[in-house]
């Protein structure tokens, strides 16, 4: 039977709780509050409990599992906007053959984020790799075609951009290559594909909700794989800083905007990166609370 | 200065000790801790308290159909409450022992 709704005041204060202790205890108190008579006093109180709910979630509320793979899809999604940042940059630089003379650190930044990203990928995709087969063996077994697109959109989007590439070069490229034109949109294309391959398992973690030991080796990897991949955001930051100093050629050369620009989207793709994986390693590596 | 006392009183003990005997809904323990010992724990203060023991082991929660739902304590609470009454039962002691060569009481 459907509880009587609760007055006003009671919703309110039980909206400044987290969703799962809501879910948990809201029922709970709002029996207390009818029982008890309620008032501003009782109402008061649990406005005051409200904040520490959220500042020391209790583990028994927390839903594990769900935090790992919300943790997993948005990692994935930074991880490949920070790979694509990196590698457009490392490659188009090292292309045009752009040089800081007598600063031997961009080529030790450039070597540092080829080896950091390489470490990175490696293991995010060999943690990663029994999730995604079990999750694919699952939605085929239960004939689940959405998810087995969505899972594997990872190879589909990379085969599908670099068709796109090698037809776009033999259409509108000339002797040096495409036009600035259509390098943006190649560009442009493939951070679409990066983002359309790594939104695909993050879609099919969502509507297959898997748990066990093959999430929890996901988010930790993940974790190990942002931590170097910072590593290797660390390298881009000192090389463009190096080329924008050293580097005549470089980007209207002391002028700031687009390198400043460019740092901060790497900085943001870290960031947002490094906090996703670390919140997905740690409820997968979560021991029984101690907190207050 | 009884009434300032009265914010010595753990809530989580108070809660343990009132369902050291028997499972008791929120609103029960409320009334159990008020009528017994005394202290009158507000909403907010019994469901952070809940949160915190049922988190750590001590007390567990029981099937319910109602939205009134029970709670009993656990033998981990159990023995954390022994312990607790224990030490608390130490302090009353010395203290008693004390304020009666202080001001000449007979003892409890």
């Amino acid at each position: 039977m459907r509880p009587p709704a609760a007055p006003p005041l009671t919703r309110a204060v039980l909206a400044l709780y987290p969703p799962s202790w809501r879910a948990r205890y809201g029922d709970e108190v709002r029996a207390l509050l009818e029982d008890s008579g309620g008032g501003q006093a009782a109402a008061a109180s649990l406005a005051w409990r409200a904040l520490p709910a959220w500042l020391w979630p209790r583990r028994h509320l927390h839903d594990r599992p769900a935090r790992m793979r919300a943790s997993l899809a948005t990692a994935l999604m930074s991880w490949s906007m920070l790979a694509g940042l990196g590698l457009v940059f490392a490659q188009l630089t090292q292309l045009q053959g752009l040089t800081a003379s007598g600063h031997p650190e961009l080529r030790w930044a450039y070597a540092v984020f080829d080896v950091t990203f390489a470490a990175s990928a490696l293991v995010a995709g060999l943690g990663g790799l029994p999730l995604w087969l079990l999750m694919l063996r699952r939605a085929r077994r239960e004939q689940r075609t959405r998810d087995t697109v969505y899972l594997l959109l990872p190879v589909i989007a990379p085969v599908a951009y670099l068709i796109g590439l090698i037809v776009t070069a033999r259409l509108a490229g000339g002797a040096n290559g495409v036009s600035p034109g259509w390098f943006g949109v190649v560009t442009l294309a493939g951070f679409a594909a990066a983002a359309t391959a790594a939104a695909g398992p993050g879609l099919a973690l969502r509507r297959l909700q898997p748990r066990g030991p093959a999430l929890r080796l996901a988010a930790a990897a993940a974790g190990v794989a942002a931590a170097v991949m910072a590593v290797a955001a660390v390298a881009i930051v000192v090389a463009v800083i190096s080329l924008d100093l050293y580097a005549r050629q470089f980007a209207g050369y002391h002028d700031g905007t687009v390198p400043g620009i460019y740092l901060a989207l790497v900085v943001t793709a870290a960031a947002v990166t490094a906090v996703s994986a670390a919140r997905g390693a740690r409820a997968a590596l979560a021991r029984p609370e101690l907190g207050p | 200065m009884t009434d300032r006392l009265d914010r010595w009183a753990d809530p989580p003990l108070l809660v343990l000790a009132s369902l050291a005997d028997e499972p008791k809904h929120g609103y029960a323990i409320t009334q159990d801790v008020a009528e017994t010992m005394g202290v009158r724990l507000s909403a907010g203060t019994l469901y952070a308290v809940i949160a915190r023991l049922e988190a750590r082991g001590l007390i567990e929660p029981l099937e319910s159909d109602d939205r009134r739902r029970p709670y009993r304590i656990t033998m981990a609470g159990a023995e954390a409450l022994a312990q607790e009454s224990e030490r608390m039962s130490r302090v009353a002691s010395v203290a008693r022992e004390r304020l009666g060569t202080r001001l000449g009481w007979a003892g409890a």
